[in-house]
């Protein structure tokens, strides 16, 4: 089974990789960091999981190398679970790409991370109602620090598709 | 699949009832980073944080090389082995040993003596000290500010600001900095970017032999360098034909990068240099001197002989570190340190070694990048067109410098 890591560009997704897989990849703070894609493996509830970790991108339409070689990652594997990677400081966004990622029939996972500095500004994301409403699991991680992490391997299983027309229904009557 | 703008308004609707945002506190790591990408207060926070870390470059690295390493290898090692080492005058005592009146490790040219003294007395520290630096830059978030700062400049030479990503990744080792090309959009772009890397950056172990050696060059040396980066640049951009898109990017906030990723990324790099780095600069310094023993080089001297001094004013003898250079440019400019020149000609050699030809392990990152940025043959074909353009015309308009000033 394959898990991808994706999300836009340092959002931190090499941070959680090295959590998950116990890994040494370089994590630094500006976008592009990451531009060749870098596997793992990890063993979560007595089974083994192939990791990759993908180069940032801001949505399945690429611009450049680094963006094509995330997609090409996506296009290859035979029904992964995709992690996706959201900064909790910027959701909407996030969002964005998840939608994109859930509205071509993957199973998604979503990790929100850098929740410490969504705190440090004072915002509060309602996880529950997000959950509910999209029907994936929605995991806060501050991956450099290693908080939430066992809570998103322990949701790792329960990745699941959305029907679309079901969301948008749902958003539409909130 | 929904279209951009339905997926916006449900994703709008989505937040406004999941998310809330609380007011936005103004701190002094925010000022901080306001400050740092207004141009007015971030140009001169930029070049205190170059000079900064310049100054801690030198320090460190000038401490441990001339403060400890270079005692230890000229006082105790090298007159130990070129003693204790048997078979003098014999050929492998040539290769392994070298010189057996050398009083200095630059000068001795064997495996054992100037291969290793090379290795860890001069560029192990330039390395640890050079990645302590890059990392901070990284783990900052200074590095996508500094693109802001300069992305005008950079525009007049059809790049933009974040190709000072690869510029400063180039300078610790130009095969990470080829490989981050990746993140520039356009294939004009991204072989410019290589081009222009790999013949005008230095990288860090370099440095760290310059900074040893010829520390009252190393300020010309880099003007030089960087000013050929520029005027390349220029005529590249009005060369190849292609688009030199704008970029909208991130300025990620600043944070106050973690031990324990700094340490890491410091490790790896080291592991790194001593299983690719070191047995390259042995080797370079093995195949020199088999070269040497062989005839190979006075042979290629004497045929190069018009070249090396009618055209870039330098002595026939460069041609040895010049075939090192192809291994290691940090041994290259070592093994210079044993050629009889004057300044000025030292300085032009310094130059001509670091533009000639790219090192071995950049050079196969070139041919492996190049496949995705418009074909081997095509980028390839034209970095040895640029590169033999540059070394001529860069190279020669240094002597010319020279004869103009009087000092070649």
């Amino acid at each position: 089974m394959t898990i991808l890591l994706m999300g836009h560009p340092n959002v931190g997704k090499s941070a959680v990789f090295n959590r998950l897989t116990g890994a040494n990849i370089t994590e630094s703070n500006y976008p592009g960091t990451t531009v060749d894609f870098t596997e793992g493996y990890a063993f979560i509830e007595g089974e083994e999981y192939k990791i990759i970790d993908v180069p940032g991108t801001f949505s399945t339409e690429p611009k450049d190398e680094a963006e094509k070689v995330a997609l090409d990652i996506l296009a290859e594997h035979d029904d992964p679970i995709v992690i996706v990677v959201i900064d909790s400081t910027k959701v909407e966004r996030g969002l964005y790409l998840a939608f994109e990622v859930m509205e071509r029939g993957y199973r998604v996972l979503i990790d929100l991370n850098m929740w410490d500095d969504a705190e440090k500004h004072d915002l509060e994301i309602d996880v529950c109602q997000l959950e509910k409403i999209l029907g994936v699991p929605v995991v806060p991680t501050v991956a450099i620090s290693g908080k939430g992490i066992s809570t998103l391997v322990e949701n790792v299983p329960s990745a699941s598709r959305t029907d679309i027309g079901e969301l948008r229904e749902k958003i539409t009557n909130l | 699949m929904l279209d951009p703008e339905e997926r916006w308004r449900l994703i709008d609707k989505l937040a406004r009832e999941t998310v809330e945002y609380g007011a936005d506190r103004s701190t002094i790591g925010s000022v901080l980073a306001e400050l740092t990408v207004k141009p007015l207060t971030g140009i001169p926070f930029a070049l205190a944080v170059l000079y900064g870390f310049w100054g801690f470059f030198d320090a460190f690295a000038g401490f441990f090389t001339d403060g400890f390493f270079v005692p230890l290898f000229d006082d105790h090692w090298l007159p130990w082995i070129q003693n204790a080492f048997p078979l003098k005058g014999s050929w492998l005592y040539y290769i392994l040993v070298g010189d057996p009146e050398a009083v200095n490790s630059f000068e001795a040219l064997g495996m054992l003596t100037s291969g290793v003294f090379v290795a860890i007395g001069v560029v192990l520290p330039a390395i640890v000290a050079f990645y302590l630096i890059i990392t901070i830059l990284e783990d900052s978030g200074y590095m996508p500010r500094l693109a802001v700062l300069v992305d005008t400049v950079l525009h007049k030479i059809g790049l933009h600001g974040f190709a000072v990503v690869p510029m400063i990744l180039s300078l610790g080792c130009n095969v990470p900095g080829v490989a981050s090309t990746r993140t520039l959009e356009t294939k004009k772009q991204r072989f410019m970017m290589m081009i222009l890397l790999s013949v005008f950056i230095p990288c860090g172990a370099q440095l760290g032999v310059m900074l040893s050696l010829i520390p009252e060059f190393f300020g010309y040396i880099m003007i030089y360098l960087l000013a050929g980066f520029f005027v390349f640049g220029w005529i590249l951009n009005r060369l190849i034909p292609g688009r030199s898109p704008e970029i909208i990017t991130d300025v990620p906030p600043l944070r106050i990068p973690t031990f324990k990723n700094v340490s890491r990324k410091l490790w790896v790099k080291v592991k790194g240099f001593f299983t690719n780095a070191i047995p390259f600069v042995l080797l370079g310094v093995g195949l020199v001197n088999l070269l040497y023993l062989g005839g190979v080089i006075s042979w290629l001297a004497n045929s190069l002989e018009p070249l090396f001094t009618g055209w870039f004013g330098i002595p026939k003898e460069t041609v040895a570190p010049l075939i090192a250079g192809f291994l290691r440019k940090d041994l290259a400019v070592a093994q210079l340190s044993a050629i009889d020149m004057s300044g000025f000609q030292l300085i032009t050699s310094v130059v001509i070694i670091s533009i000639y030809f790219p090192c071995i392990a950049t050079f196969s990152m070139i041919i492996k990048e190049g496949r995705n940025s418009g074909g081997v043959i095509k980028v390839l074909g034209g970095s040895l067109l640029t590169l033999i353009t540059v070394v001529f015309l860069w190279g020669g308009l240094l002597h010319l410098i020279g004869i103009l000033l009087g000092v070649a």
